[in-house]
């Protein structure tokens, strides 16, 4: 880019950089801030606290000053002309990874827009732990230069968080700008709110004021979970999904002194073996340097990764938010009477790894039942509110038979309707966008299909739920019936005539002529457990018996408790029991209890049943869904296993000496293979004194699997090799 | 006949065959019922005897194995109590009354009124009882009157206050109690030449500023809409004391026709005291379909609604005629309804001048 075109691209792009209305361009400026004050949080591990402030200016049109401060790790003074001066700053631009940044130029655009629409420069305070003042300067840009303009450069004690006390770390931005405020679906309050629901981890306060000093709008969005995300790790490029271009460039750029390194250290997912048959397939010696490959070589390495049998890129790198927390987060923004959400399994889609989760809330009583539903649209936690109509997320949405599920669909297709509203979080190293706007998600068959797959699973669960509900009303009528209205009229028909009561208990199970369920989930405080208790009444005139199954959290953390009955494991996130046979007028129980799950991550439950007849409240298990769910696990077990056994005889390939065994030194080297990470010595070491179960001072194959799935060992990079 | 007051023993022992119905049914382990004939059009049949329309033998059998009927059972047995207690202290009340009184029974009270009118007309159905059996009055207020006719009205200290519904009363006419039995209401003397129903209180004031009742020797009487029991009640009795025809005067629109069949034949929602109340020799006199065409009426559009109920008519035995079902057709094809006041389209006089004069003429009424 010439130096001096800076801001002549700024003004030539501003479509694709946020900036093109007034409208839009206030949300850009929030979203760079907000985004800039996660990942920092995230970065350091710090539970963020962001506050945004808009402030409308006396006697100017559309003029307004953004104020966002958070509680993150401050800049360090050294470098904070750099992040606000300097255009395409920030070490996230080559990096392969989940980041929020992939939109936008981040915080400096601010600074340019600010400067550009109003010639006045954004003030910055920032404030570090270990410096016992804040820094406080204004920023303009030198656009010849690419460089910060800095003025009224001071240290200050006067920096105090919403509460007044000084605060410890964060940062504040101030930038005036042109722009206009607004409410409603395309607006920095809902921007705000949906940031929030993908963001359980933060608190997010807003307030608009008016040019009077009037508050227009304001709201606090707790946080709703003590729980960062996992940290993201960077992995390297996968072959699958590379381009020419890319690839010489990364040849070109190379370090390495032969192909064969190249390969192994460039890459993820290239083990050994597989570096050698993609060599000989692409007829390329391993000992060529790599800048020395010739464009056709290149074009014959490019083809023989899509014959060759590579190992998928590890998955961890990815940060989903996890159905549980969205659950949270949904309900906290929208009071409604049912909320389902789902994270799927992480997936590999042209060497990215990709994961989707969904979230649908049903029986909002603030929107009116006859519109399209809300939907809510995120791609690595950031909120996409424009071009809805033409993006990936959404034409899954419309791709599912909505119909089945209980929601309105005019032509069975499109965007159902109903007081409901929708959420699509897609989370990648690598989201694909329509266009530079990056406000719509492309096409990607993978993709399209998990989302469908999540959607499908929200929707049973949705259908269930108005099962149940419907149920639960006429169950609870025929309760009403026959222990009031029912003795109320025995007891006035014998006044009447003068006659005795009747014995109305066969007439009871008369009307009844049913089984009920009811169930309930209870948190017990003291013992930090939730507790699930059902209960199938028999109200026919035979024995009945039945297997019972019940949904659950499955967690990581999630462990029964107490559990008299026992019963199995059916799939996941499913228990199922076998009741005795209920005697008629008589009921069967089944109570457990679940520790290692947070307060609210589990507020009720779904019954399903095995057996002849209907049970009231409870649903008939569907056996082919249950099949579909166990192929899925066995797939997924099967190819774990597979990754795992070829990272095994890549790095048991190491054992250069043949002993059977690898050594630390073994070990290191076995390391920067397929995973590519670097391993210390002293890791080896540990992990060797750790797993080796037979005191050869060495693993083996096995020992080294068990040091694989280790959690301890899993921070190190090992783990990915493991089953998950 | 069921026009013939019961003895309270009688009336008693009947609402409490109700009751015992429930309670044998629950002695045997069976939820409670209350048997009902079904009421709709499916199930009324001409009685060639009486001249009119009567329920069938379909019954409907309403048991508490749902939340609503049972509720129903419930608040029969209420009423039923109610009654009971007002025929033992020789009390009466209004169905509103009773709907209010209700608020007192707890798990019995009424939703709305007309849950508590339905389970009076469906006590008077299972007992063959009258409402007036049961001491309970309808809201609803009677007809009007005008003509030279005489009556005899006992009021309220008792004495009988002769009327002559011509001379004695203003413009608006006699008002009918709602008790038009003998005990309340003499049949005097009468001048006249037939009887004229007239659906619209419009109509009947135009019929009364121009003089009609005098002009024409008749009594107009105004139905206002759906014609209370009261009113059908008197137009029976001076058409059959004083043996006079009946002349319905209503709009061209399928309610219309309802009004006439309730009138003619009898009422669904009734047809068990069809025989007390509908006057078989009525005649409908207009505004028929075809007038619509002769007389180049103003008209409006029928609604999906009109096209419904005359569908529905085409299938309801009291419409079975070919007269009927021509009519009925007639107005599916045009599409078109008329109300009586379209008839001004030709000055203010043109009903009276010329349009009743040609349809009575029609039936040798000549004016």
């Amino acid at each position: 880019m010439k130096q001096a075109s800076i801001s002549e691209f700024f003004e030539k792009n501003k479509h694709f950089l946020g900036y093109d209305t007034l409208q839009r361009s206030i949300i850009t400026a929030v979203k760079e801030a907000v985004d800039n004050s996660l990942d920092a949080c995230e970065e350091h591990r710090i539970l963020p606290d962001i506050a945004i402030e808009l402030r409308k200016v006396p006697k100017k049109n559309d003029r307004i000053i953004m104020v966002s401060q958070d509680n993150g790790p401050g800049i360090p003074s050294k470098s904070i002309e750099k992040v606000f001066g300097s255009l395409l700053f920030g070490s996230r631009f080559h990096t392969i990874r989940q980041t929020r940044g992939q939109q936008g130029i981040g915080i400096t655009g601010v600074v340019m827009y600010s400067q550009l629409t109003t010639g006045k420069t954004t003030r910055v305070t920032s404030k570090i732990t270990k410096e016992a003042t804040a820094l406080q300067m204004d920023i303009g840009l030198d656009t010849k230069k690419n460089a910060a303009l800095v003025s009224n450069r001071e240290r200050t004690h006067d920096f105090l968080d919403y509460n007044g006390i000084p605060v410890e770390h964060g940062l504040k931005v101030e930038a005036p700008m042109k722009a206009k405020f607004q409410r409603g679906r395309k607006s920095v309050g809902q921007y705000l709110r949906m940031t929030s629901i993908v963001n359980p981890h933060a608190t997010i306060r807003y307030r608009a004021i008016d040019d009077n000093g009037e508050i227009i709008e304001e709201f606090v969005a707790e946080r709703v979970t003590d729980r960062l995300p996992r940290p993201v790790r960077s992995i390297k490029p996968h072959p699958h999904g590379l381009e020419i271009g890319a690839l010489n460039r990364l040849l070109r750029d190379s370090t390495e002194r032969r192909m064969s390194l190249f390969l192994r250290h460039t890459f993820s997912g290239v083990p050994m073996r597989a570096m050698k048959e993609t060599l000989a397939h692409a007829e390329v010696d391993p000992a060529t340097t790599p800048n020395e490959v010739s464009p056709e070589e290149a074009q014959r390495i490019l083809n023989a990764f899509n014959t060759v049998r590579l190992m998928a890129p590890p998955t961890d790198c990815l940060s989903p938010i996890e159905d549980l927390l969205i659950k949270k987060g949904l309900s906290k923004s929208v009071d409604s009477a049912f909320v389902a959400t789902v994270t799927r399994p992480p997936n590999v889609s042209l060497g990215n790894p990709f994961q989707v989760e969904v979230g649908l809330i049903f029986g909002r009583e603030d929107v009116p039942a006859d519109g399209a539903v809300d939907v809510l649209r995120f791609a690595n936690r950031v909120p996409l509110m424009y071009q809805q109509g033409g993006c990936l997320l959404t034409k899954a949405i419309e791709s599912v038979s909505w119909k089945g599920y209980g929601l309105e669909q005019p032509g069975g297709k499109g965007v159902p309707k109903g007081a409901a509203t929708i959420l699509v979080h897609l989370a990648s190293t690598n989201v694909q966008f329509t266009s530079e706007a990056k406000e719509a998600v492309a096409d990607n068959e993978e993709v399209h299909n998990e989302i469908r797959l999540a959607l499908q699973e929200v929707g049973r669960h949705l259908k269930n739920h108005r099962k149940k509900s419907a149920q639960k009303a006429k169950a609870q009528e025929k309760f009403e019936l026959v222990n009031e209205i029912l003795p109320a009229i025995s007891t006035k028909a014998s006044s009447l005539l003068g006659r005795d009561e009747p014995d109305l208990a066969p007439v009871i199970t008369r009307i009844m002529n049913a089984v009920f369920c009811e169930d309930e989930v209870t948190w017990d405080k003291e013992a930090k457990v939730h507790r699930c208790r059902i209960k199938i009444h028999n109200y026919t005139a035979r024995p009945r018996a039945y297997s019972i199954l019940a949904q659950y959290p499955e967690t990581d953390t999630a462990t029964f408790v107490e559990n008299e009955l026992g019963g199995r494991r059916e799939v996941k996130g499913i228990w199922c029991w076998k009741l005795d046979t209920i005697p008629p007028g008589e009921a069967g129980n089944i109570e457990f209890s679940i520790q290692g799950l947070e307060h609210n991550d589990w507020n009720a439950t779904e019954v399903f049943f095995r057996g002849s007849g209907d049970i009231i409240g409870a649903s008939k298990i569907d056996e082919g869904i249950l099949e579909q769910i166990r192929t899925e696990e066995e797939i997924a077990t099967k190819k774990a296993l597979e990754e795992s056994n070829m990272a095994l005889d890549d790095a048991m390939g190491h054992d250069v000496d043949n002993s059977g065994d690898l050594d630390a030194d073994e070990l290191q080297k076995a390391m920067m293979g397929p995973i590519g990470e670097r391993l210390e010595h002293s890791d080896a070491e540990e992990a060797i004194a750790q797993h080796d179960v037979d005191d050869s001072g060495t693993l083996d194959r096995k020992e080294l699997l068990d040091a694989t799935q280790s959690d301890a060992l899993r921070q190190s990079g090992l783990g990915e090799w493991g089953d998950e | 006949m069921m026009s013939e007051a019961k003895s309270r023993e009688e009336v008693i022992e009947s609402l409490n065959q109700v009751a015992a119905e429930m309670h044998d049914k629950m002695l045997k382990g069976q939820p409670p019922t209350m048997t009902l004939p079904v009421r709709s059009k499916t199930n009324i049949e001409f009685n060639k005897k009486l001249g009119v329309y009567k329920y069938g033998k379909k019954q409907t059998i309403r048991d508490a194995t749902s939340l609503g009927s049972a509720r129903q059972l419930l608040r029969a047995l209420h009423v039923i109590d109610f009654i009971e207690e007002m025929i033992d202290t020789a009390k009466s009340s209004t169905l509103r009354e009773m709907y209010y009184i209700s608020e007192g029974w707890g798990l019995g009270k009424f939703g709305t009124q007309n849950e508590s009118n339905n389970i009076a007309e469906d006590l008077e159905i299972v007992t063959r009882c009258m409402r007036e059996d049961f001491k309970l009055r309808p809201e609803e207020d009677g007809a009007r009157m005008i003509g030279n006719v005489t009556i005899e009205e006992r009021n309220r200290r008792g004495d009988w206050m002769r009327i002559n519904c011509r001379d004695d009363v203003g413009d608006s006419g006699y008002g009918l109690p709602y008790n038009v039995e003998p005990e309340k209401i003499r049949l005097i003397d009468q001048d006249i030449d037939f009887i004229m129903a007239i659906e619209t209180g419009g109509m009947f004031d135009r019929l009364v500023e121009n003089g009609f009742d005098e002009s024409a020797r008749c009594a107009l009487i105004h139905l206002k809409g759906q014609p209370a029991r009261s009113t059908r009640r008197m137009i029976k009795r001076m058409s059959e004391t004083w043996g006079k025809p009946v002349m319905v005067f209503a709009d061209c629109d399928p309610w219309s026709f309802r009004i006439f069949a309730s009138i003619a034949y009898g009422a669904i929602k009734t047809a068990h005291i069809s025989e007390y109340l509908a006057t078989p020799s009525s005649t409908y006199l207009g505004i028929t379909a075809d007038d619509i065409l002769a007389y180049d009426l103003p008209s409006d559009k029928l609604t999906p609604k009109d096209i419904e109920a005359l569908k529905a008519e085409l299938t309801d035995p009291r419409f079975a005629t070919s007269e009927w079902q021509d009519q009925i057709n007639m107005m599916l094809n045009e599409g078109q309804k008329a109300e009586q006041q379209a008839l001004a389209k030709y000055g203010l006089d043109f009903v009276t001048d010329t349009y009743l004069p040609e349809k009575l003429a029609e039936y040798g009424l000549s004016i």
